[in-house]
């Protein structure tokens, strides 16, 4: 099997026709051998019903339907267990993607990427809702994991399958999934393709709560950070804490020195001393801590080394 | 040694933990055992004793004796608790359908027949709620309490969460990882692993009336119990949602406690050394970074021990020709 292509499904009863026979009609002008794994997220429409439906005309199609609505992470991530191909390609269920831009996200992947991502340079959504918000969310991500591309909201991705089936995803990582993959030394690439206005149902994602994706920023900042010594990333995380008791510190003294005797002893600056040497030498102790839970963990460098020859199956 | 089985494999396994207070365990063996024979179903009790409850064994030797129908007893090594007790009752269960009750009469046997019902209509969990209630008003309100905070953390609507009464299909039993105090949210564990839970209504029995206080630490344990629950459905995964919201908050708290002090110092020249709200500020904002790095730490054991974790649960996979796929449980679907 070359290419496998998936592709999530929230209640999209309306469209899942036509992605059938846009997808069917672009894979096959790949001139190669592929699936399609349609992943029912819990849809509560007609969408299973309309999904049997297609399986039961074509064989290449295979739907994978959850218990329960578990979010498009774990959707893709269902799609990628699943997987049989040589390469994965992942797509919105929704049409905003177009199907026609699989050749080229697999030439630039045939290039000697591991990941090819989509870019909707010409976004066809609101200004203020959505593109405002992902122009700003793009830009931290990019300045604060060193991932820095245009369109981390882009479902429309090749990847190659070795590669994705060892990424880490849970939760709600899909918005990271590029600094993630880049997390298991990803080569990756960029590349425009075209973006459609929805044509049925509404949007399921608006802007959540911010302070979701910042923690998860933090997260994915820290898990940059610690891959080898985690004790470093905290021990530097520690650093302004230690820099903060000593000058407090000094301050106190300082204080201590210059007043007249008898006079009242004032304990700002000792508690500020007291405050940041708290920190400090907790953060310390986490850091070794930390030490020993990724000894103990299943993460090992080694699993992320991947030889330069060519993909396998994939066709130079 | 097993008894001889005239009835063949039980359908209904009915599993009672006896592990705290427990009533008339003969009349609530004889009134349940009548309805399953009422309702044509064929059941095997599992009575699973925690060891400090030891001196009930004689009792339900005594039951197993005289009834003509499987009555099992198990010892549990220690005293392990209710949880414990349901697991290994759950692993000992032979029936498709197991069916939990309180060790003392908590509803009418008459809820049998609709909670099975309920399962045969494609639930996968019933839980019964005890209504209309007919105990003691102060009841009421601890478990009105109990069932309001819950419901509200977790976004769910059960209204006897709690509830010993439950049936399920004998796959969410085995699925169900209950320990702890987790036994008294089965139905939202089983909602989460994606089960359709049911709630039904079920008569209160008047021994269930009586009016009962607790001390200060069962409450405090409930509260701890409530908290576990609220963070296991939400941030098993994404711990530093719960703890780096917790900790910027009080790190936040503490800050602008100091912010104050020193506004004031400044321009109303209020002294701050010999305050108490400046020491205050001060822990709360090392509270703050404690919180905030332990969500850090939880981040990294998700990160390092993620290889083999699957958020979801598949019902079935769906191809044409083929053989049908399991789902996650073994269960075989049709494709």
């Amino acid at each position: 099997m070359d290419v496998s292509i998936v592709v999530p499904l929230y209640n999209e009863e309306e469209s899942v026709g036509a992605l059938y026979e846009e997808v069917r009609a672009a894979a096959e002008a790949l001139g190669r051998s592929w699936e399609l794994l349609l992943v029912d997220d819990g849809s509560t429409d007609a969408t299973v019903d309309r999904l049997r439906e297609i399986s039961r005309r074509d064989s290449r199609v295979r739907v994978v339907r959850f218990r329960r609505n578990y979010g498009q992470t774990a959707a893709l991530q269902a799609g990628f267990d699943h997987a049989q191909g040589a390469v994965v390609i992942t797509l919105d269920g929704d049409l905003q993607n177009d199907p026609n831009d699989f050749g080229l996200l697999l030439a630039t992947l045939e290039e000697g990427y591991d990941v090819v991502s989509g870019w909707r340079r010409d976004r066809k959504d609101k200004l203020v809702s959505r593109r405002l918000p992902s122009l700003a969310a793009n830009w931290l991500i990019g300045r604060l994991t060193g991932v820095d591309i245009h369109d981390n909201g882009c479902t429309l991705k090749a990847y190659r399958a070795d590669v994705i089936k060892r990424a880490r995803l849970y939760a709600e990582m899909h918005r990271f999934l590029m600094p993630m993959m880049s997390l298991s030394g990803s080569r990756w690439k960029e590349v425009p393709v075209n973006h459609r206005a929805r044509r049925f149902g509404r949007s399921k994602y608006g802007i959540s709560r911010i302070w979701k994706v910042f923690l998860d920023l933090l997260t994915i900042k820290m898990l940059l950070g610690f891959t080898t010594r985690p004790a470093k990333w905290f021990a530097l995380l520690s650093v302004p804490f230690l820099a903060g008791m000593l000058l407090a510190f000094a301050a106190s003294v300082y204080i201590d020195l210059s007043l007249p005797p008898g006079h009242k002893y004032p304990l700002v600056f000792p508690s500020i001393t007291l405050l940041c040497a708290f920190a400090f030498a907790h953060l310390v102790i986490v850091g070794l801590f930390s030490e020993l839970v990724v000894r103990t963990g299943d993460f090992r460098p080694a699993d992320t080394a991947l030889s330069l020859s060519q993909p396998k199956g994939v066709s130079a | 040694m097993r008894s001889p089985r005239p009835w063949g494999d039980p359908e209904v396994s009915v599993v009672v933990p006896v592990v705290e207070r427990h009533g008339d365990l003969e009349q609530l063996y004889r009134e349940f055992a009548a309805e399953f024979e009422r309702l044509g179903r064929v059941a095997e009790f599992i009575f699973v004793v925690d060891d400090q409850l030891r001196d009930v064994v004689p009792a339900l030797q005594a039951i197993q004796e005289r009834s003509g129908r499987e009555v099992s007893i198990v010892l549990l090594g220690g005293p392990f608790g209710e949880s414990a007790a349901l697991t290994t009752g759950f692993a000992k269960a032979r029936g498709e359908r197991i069916v939990t009750l309180a060790s003392y009469f908590q509803v009418e046997p008459a809820g049998l027949g609709p909670a099975l019902q309920a399962l045969d209509d494609g639930a996968d969990l019933v839980v019964g709620r005890r209504h209309p209630r007919i105990d003691a008003a102060f009841n009421r309100l601890q478990s009105r309490l109990f069932n309001g905070i819950v419901q509200h953390l977790t976004r769910t609507d059960f209204h006897d969460v709690s509830c010993g009464f439950r049936a399920m299909k004998r796959r969410v039993a085995r699925e169900l990882n209950v320990y702890g105090g987790l036994h008294r949210f089965i139905p939202l564990l089983a909602l989460q692993r994606g089960f359709v839970v049911r709630e039904i209504a079920v008569p209160q029995r008047r021994e269930d009336c009586p009016t009962r206080y607790y001390g200060t630490p069962t409450y405090l344990g409930r509260l701890l119990d409530i908290l576990n629950i609220f963070f296991l459905t939400k941030f098993t995964r994404t711990p530093l949602r719960f703890f780096g919201l917790l900790g910027a908050g009080l790190f936040a708290l503490g800050f602008v406690i100091d912010l104050i002090a020193v506004l004031e110092k400044l321009f109303l020249a209020t002294g701050i050394s010999d305050r108490a709200v400046l020491l205050l500020g001060v822990l709360l904002m090392v509270l703050g970074v404690q919180t905030l790095s332990l969500g850090l730490i939880g981040e990294i054991i998700i990160f390092t021990h993620a290889r083999n974790v699957r958020d979801y649960k598949v019902a079935e996979v769906i191809k044409r020709g083929g053989p049908s796929a399991l789902d996650d449980t073994g269960t075989r679907q049709a494709s």
